[in-house]
């Protein structure tokens, strides 16, 4: 007779009591996959932005709030502070001026997760932010400096809308049409309308302003000394090189991180005093059974091993199922704060939830289950024939 | 196998007053020997049979196996003891309820890590040895008490134990079942030299002992 075999059926004699267990298990996994991998997937986000403007100092205006590259709050600067800092500064090789448009809200309110950005750029500077991103099956092209109404989309905007190579669209009422669909796997392109700057000036009403400036240092020239130089040229500015950019955006990642690690202690501790009350209750309910065995001379690591079973058996089919409602809840939470239609989330599912980070938790909500069973299993190792059949009488 | 007591005693405190449940009690059983200790509820009967079957520990007094002073054995040798040596037979057939017959046979010799080929082999020749060949796969709830003891009863067998400890088999049976336990425990006795001690009430029992000792109030009274 298996000892598996064995459990499984202990455990299912109270089948309300234990399915009622594994449910909350299962809810409990269910919450720390789909908060986790929230957060870790807006980790991985903000992180590989730090691959766009590799090795140049952005400047944007004092107080300004930037994500990595991405300025969030502050106010504009002029277009021709760039020319000036070519000019006037002898460490600038390139400055390149570019507008970032996150959409506002209707209660002009920027969203927690902007389902799309717009992003103008010198045309001769595609690269600066593209780097060697290629066009989706190499058809179209990058607008040039004469086109008027001529955008790059990220594919992923291009998928959602069915937008294709030749496809019009209209953005704040300017007729605009789409000349190329970038490939990328980064998820900020993914989002973005790029287009020429003056284009991108005109549709959101910012002549000749900008609220970043890309500046490049010649070589032999660090970053630092670079930053400031223009710092000290320019009052109003920040002048941020790429540690700092970093350096800004670290604590925010490590409290997110702090967070959800509390969180899940949490949720795991509520979990193993679950399991530990339920199977409290029933090693109470069984005395005689495990005074029998105690009785007939089975060991006492027998005993032991047969509750722990039974609560690892809970911890497995709660696992299971909060790992399955778990990874679909952080599929829905994803849609849900980016307005993406979900279906779209499917063939990425494994980079929203990676299966390394499933398995992490299944073995974590094993494990827990297992330490929820620790005391109750030395309690049912303590019950002797005698006092239990003395205690009936 | 023999089991000797001497001057066993088991105090029980309840409250704050003491109960003499097992009081200095000298005791022998004897290899291949049927005995019966009689006594009414509460005179210590299956105190002093759950100290022989080193299932509780004396207050004071000594319990010998085999020559051998129980109080020295450590835990995990007064485990293999009840496991290979001793079989238990309870009132309340004590049989595990999510387990059927055959399997409730099979558990002790699964935890004596006997091969289950063997395990299956023997429980199906005991159940059909205490007449119950066509009920190997109901479970405890599916049975009758009858059915229920003699389960109990083959289980207590089946790792071929030296002495069998019966704690009131027949005092949830009806008296034709109860008959048939008997008949059944004194054959155990009979065919297999198994020493069977049981604690009773039941005076059918005690006709067929070939010893029997009276206990009352912890006492040993007369043999």
């Amino acid at each position: 007779m298996r000892l598996l075999t064995i459990c499984f059926r202990n455990l299912f004699r109270r089948k309300m009591r234990t399915v009622l267990c594994i449910i909350g298990v299962a809810l409990a996994t269910t919450f720390v996959i789909a908060v986790g991998a929230t957060t870790a997937r807006y980790a991985t986000v903000i992180k590989e932005m730090s691959v766009l403007f590799s090795g140049q100092v952005m400047v944007v205006s004092k107080g300004a709030i930037v994500i990595q590259a991405i300025p969030i709050t502050g106010s504009m600067l002029q277009e021709s502070l760039a020319e000036e800092l070519k000019q006037n500064i002898a460490e600038v090789e390139k400055a390149v001026p570019i507008l970032f448009v996150t959409p506002i809200g209707l209660e002009e309110i920027i969203q927690p997760v902007p389902p799309n950005f717009s992003i103008g750029i010198p045309v001769e500077n595609w690269r600066l932010i593209l780097g060697p991103t290629p066009l989706r099956g190499n058809a179209g092209h990058f607008p040039t400096n004469e086109s008027s109404d001529e955008v790059v989309v990220g594919a992923s905007l291009a998928d959602q809308y069915n937008w294709t190579v030749g496809t019009g669209i209209i953005v704040r009422g300017y007729g605009l049409e789409i000349v190329g669909i970038l490939d990328t796997k980064l998820a900020l392109l993914n989002r973005c309308v790029i287009m020429p700057l003056k284009l991108a000036q005109e549709i959101y009403n910012y002549p000749r302003s900008v609220n970043i400036i890309s500046v490049k240092p010649f070589q032999g020239c660090s970053q630092e000394e670079l930053a400031d130089v223009i710092e000290q040229r320019v009052e109003y500015v920040n002048a941020l090189t790429e540690d700092e950019r970093n350096d800004m955006i670290q604590p925010v990642l490590a409290q997110v991180e702090t967070w959800n690690f509390g969180i899940q202690t949490v949720v795991f501790l509520m979990s193993l005093i679950l399991v530990m009350t339920v199977t409290i209750m029933s090693v109470s309910e069984r005395r005689r059974d495990f005074a029998t065995l105690d009785a007939i001379g089975a060991p006492l690591s027998y005993v032991f091993r047969t509750v722990i079973f039974e609560t690892s058996l809970i911890g497995v089919f709660g696992g299971v199922l909060g790992v399955a409602f778990g990874s679909f809840a952080a599929l829905v939470l994803a849609s849900l704060y980016t307005s993406i239609p979900l279906a779209m989330f499917f063939p990425t599912f494994y980079e929203i939830v990676s299966p390394f980070y499933m398995l992490e938790i299944f073995l974590a909500v094993v494990f827990v289950c297992c330490l929820g069973g620790i005391i109750p299993a030395i309690n049912a190792t303590r019950m002797r024939i005698a006092e239990v059949l003395r205690a009936e009488y | 196998m023999e089991i000797k007591t001497a001057d066993l005693t088991k105090l029980y405190r309840v409250g704050s007053s003491e109960i003499n449940a097992v009081n200095k009690v000298n005791f022998e059983v004897k290899e291949a020997k049927f005995m019966a200790i009689v006594g009414p509820s509460g005179s210590g009967k299956s105190t002093l049979l759950h100290l022989m079957g080193l299932n509780d520990y004396p207050t004071s007094g000594k319990i010998f196996v085999d020559d051998a002073d129980a109080s020295l054995l450590s835990s995990s040798e007064r485990r293999k003891i009840r496991l290979f040596r001793m079989g238990f037979i309870f009132q309340t057939f004590n049989l595990m309820p999510t387990l059927n017959s055959l399997e409730n046979v099979e558990l002790p010799m699964a935890l004596a890590g006997r091969p289950r080929k063997e395990q299956r082999e023997k429980a199906v020749g005991l159940l059909e040895a205490v007449g119950l060949g066509k009920r190997l796969l109901h479970r405890p709830k599916e049975l009758s008490m009858g059915e229920m003891q003699r389960v109990a009863i083959a289980r207590a067998l089946a790792n071929n134990p030296e002495i069998i400890i019966a704690d009131e088999p027949t005092g949830e049976l009806d008296s034709k079942t109860a008959k048939e336990i008997i008949s059944l425990l004194f054959d155990i006795n009979r065919k297999e030299k198994t020493a069977v001690i049981v604690a009773t009430h039941d005076e059918k029992i005690v006709k067929l002992a070939d010893t029997i000792y009276t206990i009352q109030d912890g006492k040993l009274l007369q043999q």
